[in-house]
């Protein structure tokens, strides 16, 4: 269950980044001149257990943010946010992977980074190889893979790792048609297994799919939330419709 | 899939982490990296300080001569001690930056990269000190039962280091040339402790200064337990000393690095 009550998230622009004592010293004269970016604001969100949650918006809508602030990567302004259980961030995939390691180390390093033990890994290793399709490319050097396999081995991992939260931002848009419909049917199961899923996507479709309850965020607040027909429906009102020009 | 269900849950039921396991790949992993792509591999790790000693020996016992017993060793001792801190620290920063990316997307406890940095380097130390006691052997001094004293001090040195690295990496997103002036430190903090010289020629009154340095007792005490002469180090007040600073920066180090790694992830 993911629970956040009044939780803003505010980064603040420097006018003039400073990220140097040498740049302090030379500016210790001139004010400071911030610009506040409300990111979140006021966000109140519950997920409960085994809910498949799908968040849609607009581009720096704070879609992103609200992830990266439940995968504790981002700290709130204010306001709190508590998780009960473990979490499985499908943020970016293969964040960690080092070119120059094989597809066997980097499965370990990742696995690592994602929390697991050696055993834990290996236990799973089999399924995972077969999974992402890779078995001619254990031994063989990351970075002579494709990016397309990559993203595909990283997914794989982090579906392998079975954690109870999930949190996908957009990464289905990557692999090919056949690999996009094993994603799919993934999500299905772990929608039958009652894992808690967080789904942000721009792909209604898939939204429509899956998702019990969507939210809309607009400007780093929620504007609508409830059923998923409903919100996408606001969501489509609000957007201009631009006319396609046919011939 | 829906093995999650049985196997996972009654294996780590509440879905525990493991960083113990990411501390020591994400140390192998940047050891592998840092000598792989290089040909003589982690012989380099070895050479460094070789190559220093190298030619600091010759300087300082050709062109200038101590009236140091076993100056080899001496010298050679010395250096590799230093060349773990200033490996530690400086390292320490450069796997942050490094590591940026992977800390904008992924939770895990910042200080793991402090600490497989330092894992690393004090892999490299340890084969140092293997090289040294080939030295050690071949120059005829022999072992005492002050030796054993070395684990404590490499122990002391160990907390003291990491302490250290904790407190820079807890400044370095804010002050990026913070690496820079910590360079110029390392360099200064060469010579003024006795690494390549004999404390015996420094005036008294600067004694006190100078172990200030827990680096410095810690130096000297590894010395006097392995080649002598005297044993004013090894005294219990001595390990008082150090212990009690260590324990100190360390607390501080990892105080910040605790507040200030939070936003990590926004400023690097």
């Amino acid at each position: 269950m993911i629970t956040l009550e009044e939780v803003n998230k505010i980064f603040l622009l420097p006018h003039n980044r400073k990220t140097t004592l040498r740049q302090r010293f030379v500016s210790l004269l001139q004010k400071n001149v911030y610009e506040e970016l409300y990111a979140l604001r006021d966000i109140n969100l519950r997920v409960d257990e085994g809910e498949f949650l799908g968040i849609i918006g607009k581009n720096g809508a704070g879609k992103s943010t609200l992830l990266k602030l439940v995968a504790k990567v981002l700290e709130p302004t204010s306001g709190t946010i508590s998780v009960n259980g473990d979490i499985a961030p499908f943020l970016e995939l293969g964040v960690g992977f080092q070119g120059d390691l094989t597809v066997k180390d980097n499965i370990f390093l990742y696995g690592a980074l994602l929390g697991r033990s050696r055993n834990e890994i290996a236990d799973k290793y089999d399924w995972l190889i077969d999974f992402s399709g890779l078995e001619r490319f254990v031994d063989a050097k990351l970075k002579n893979l494709s990016s397309g396999m990559q993203v595909r081995l990283g997914f794989s991992i982090t579906v392998s790792i079975e954690s109870p939260i999930l949190l996908v931002d957009e990464v289905l848009a990557v692999g090919d048609i056949d690999f996009q419909q094993k994603c799919y049917n993934i999500f299905e199961t772990f929608k039958k297994d009652g894992r808690t899923i967080v789904f942000v996507s721009h792909d209604l479709g898939a939204i429509e799919r899956f998702c019990d309850r969507v939210v809309l965020l607009e400007n780093g607040q929620i504007k609508a939330q409830g059923e998923r027909g409903l919100v996408i429906a606001e969501y489509l009102a609000n957007t201009k419709p631009t006319k396609i020009l046919c011939e | 899939m829906s093995s999650y269900t049985e196997t996972c849950k009654q294996r780590n039921p509440l879905g525990r982490r493991n960083y113990l396991y990411l501390t020591l790949v994400m140390a192998i992993t940047d050891f592998k990296i840092k000598y792989d792509n290089s040909v003589l591999g982690y012989f380099w790790s070895l050479l460094k300080p070789l190559l220093m000693f190298g030619t600091l020996y010759l300087v300082f016992s050709v062109f200038v001569r101590w009236e140091v017993e076993n100056y080899k060793l001496y010298l050679l001792l010395g250096i590799i001690l230093w060349n773990f801190l200033s490996e530690v620290t400086l390292n320490s920063m450069v796997l942050l930056e490094g590591k940026a990316s992977i800390l904008k997307k992924i939770y895990f406890p910042r200080w793991i990269i402090v600490i497989a940095s330092s894992l690393t380097s004090l892999l490299t130390l340890l084969l140092n000190i293997g090289v040294f006691f080939i030295f050690f052997v071949f120059s005829g001094a022999h072992f005492q039962s002050s030796s054993l004293y070395l684990i404590i001090y490499l122990a002391e040195l160990y907390v003291f280091v990491v302490g250290l690295a904790l407190l820079l990496c807890s400044l370095f997103p804010k002050f990026r040339d913070i690496h820079h002036i910590w360079e110029v430190f390392v360099q200064l903090g060469f010579w003024a402790t006795p690494i390549v010289y004999p404390i015996s020629i420094v005036p008294k009154k600067y004694h006190t200064l100078i172990f200030l340095n827990p680096a410095a007792r810690i130096i000297q005490g590894c010395r006097q337990a392995l080649i002598g002469p005297g044993s004013e180090f090894l005294s219990f007040t001595n390990h008082i000393i150090i212990i009690s600073v260590v324990v100190c920066l360390f607390a501080v180090g990892l105080g910040m690095f605790n507040r200030l790694s939070r936003s990590f992830a926004e400023e690097l």
